[in-house]
């Protein structure tokens, strides 16, 4: 572990599942000292870096040191927490993994937001994009020896963005668009659907679940 | 650090200035042996790990092959494989935030580029120029902060400089086919700062056999605008 026990954490985000997921899954797997701040918006765009959100803000020793961009934030904390691999190719696998998530949230947007002779274009190519990442997920799962983990035998950055990933899909777009969780659901497999549940399972993510809902509750016998 | 002896890369894109241009400049500056490939396209799209590119391989020679994608990925690993990302979290974690951010602009800037209606272009574009400026008010106060010697952090070229760089050579010169007047919106919005940042940029030593190869970013944001009466 890099951070030292005095130093504190404020995620700043909006108080939705969105972007910020994955950080804040990071920060209770680290058993981090952290707070969640919710700015007032607009109003409060112009204070931050670069007028968005979320901002992560790290402050020990008296001092403060901001870090902006989801994925950054993602990526630092699971530096500074030990969940990225140190081997340059193994933390490559996984921030692939994470990239490729984030194409496919541009992804169901585009499809969301296109008219005319765009629209189904865009949602061949969300639902082939999607199809894809699950089978990437098996293929990644189908060589880790635990069925549990993606990679190796512990909780990894992988398996957290995977989880922050799902619920985002499955609990929170449908703000957007009210039949993207059915339509996801039925692109699961059962493994998939078990290393969700496993990774929700995880004792160091257990703090999360004082604040929301498992996904354990949403999938029924039917989905296996 | 790399155990074995002169990997060879390939790297698999469009014969275009792109997302894949870091990438190019990063391996170029690595001083390591790499090809470029050019894969039919959508014939190859079924062959590609993901069906998209840019594709990294490195290959060993025993034969085995590391195979990655996402162009951001791509990037950050040749960064930390060839030194240009700096070890220290924080400071690494400090510079790729500057590169996650353009990836939303490109986003905003194709979708103003593609946009079938005027008030969806105007949008879009509205989101590009803003973040555009945010993103050069950030990157002028860091070259300041760094004390204006033409790079974002220290004294030496770095994945910071080199990402910096490709963005403004993807959207003014790559995209430049596709929008003539992209030149004229935003030239005259880099900062004296950041047009020595490029200037520096593509004198670097490092950069000298990707300079015999690729048009000049720097002449074109240095030449003068024709006088306005």
């Amino acid at each position: 572990m890099l951070s030292g026990s005095d130093t504190v954490y404020v995620l700043r985000y909006f108080d939705v599942i969105g972007r910020a997921e994955g950080c804040r899954l990071l920060l209770t797997a680290a058993n981090a000292s952290w707070t969640e701040e919710h700015p007032e918006w607009p109003a409060e765009k112009a204070n931050q870096p670069f007028e968005r959100l979320p901002v992560l803000v790290e402050r020990s020793n008296g001092n403060e040191w901001i870090l902006c961009e989801s994925l950054t934030i993602e990526r630092y904390l699971a530096r500074v927490f030990g969940f990225m691999p140190t081997d340059l190719k193994q933390a490559a696998l996984q921030e692939q993994m994470a990239d490729q998530q984030a194409d496919l949230l541009s992804a169901f947007f585009a499809q969301l937001t296109a008219t005319g002779d765009m629209k189904s274009k865009q949602i061949d190519e969300f639902n082939t994009l999607f199809d894809r990442m699950v089978k990437e997920h098996g293929r990644i799962l189908s060589r880790s020896s635990s069925k549990q983990h993606l990679f190796g035998d512990q909780l990894s950055y992988a398996d957290i963005s995977l989880y922050a990933f799902y619920k985002l899909f499955i609990v929170y777009l449908k703000c957007y668009q009210s039949d993207i969780a059915e339509i996801v659901k039925s692109k699961l497999t059962p493994e998939i659907i078990n290393l969700i549940l496993s990774i929700e399972k995880e004792p160091q993510l257990a703090p999360h679940f004082s604040k929301c809902d498992t996904m354990a509750a949403i999938f029924t016998a039917k989905d296996f | 650090m790399a155990t074995n002896k002169n990997p060879q890369y390939i790297l698999r894109y469009f014969d275009r200035i792109g997302v894949a241009e870091g990438s190019k400049l990063l391996l170029s500056a690595a001083n390591v042996e790499w090809t470029e490939e050019h894969p039919e396209w959508p014939q190859e799209k079924s062959n590609q790990p993901f069906g998209r590119m840019p594709v990294l391989i490195e290959k060993h020679v025993d034969d085995t092959d590391f195979v990655i994608c996402e162009s951001g990925n791509i990037e950050r690993y040749l960064a930390r494989a060839y030194g240009f990302i700096p070890s220290d979290i924080r400071q690494a974690a400090f510079q790729e935030q500057l590169r996650d951010q353009t990836s939303d602009m490109f986003a905003a800037f194709i979708s103003q580029l593609v946009a079938k209606s005027e008030e969806d272009r105007r949008e879009n574009f509205a989101k590009f120029d803003g973040l555009l400026d945010k993103l050069v008010e950030v990157q002028t106060k860091q070259i300041n902060a760094n004390g204006n010697n033409g790079h974002l952090f220290g004294d030496k070229l770095s994945y910071a400089d080199i990402v910096t760089y490709a963005f403004y050579k993807i959207i003014v010169v790559g995209m430049v086919k596709r929008q003539a007047n992209i030149v004229d919106i935003v030239k005259p919005k880099l900062t004296p700062q950041l047009i020595k940042l490029i200037t520096a940029v593509e004198a670097n030593p490092l950069l000298s056999s990707y300079m015999t190869r690729s048009d000049s970013l720097a002449a074109v944001v240095t030449k003068p605008t024709s006088a306005r009466l």
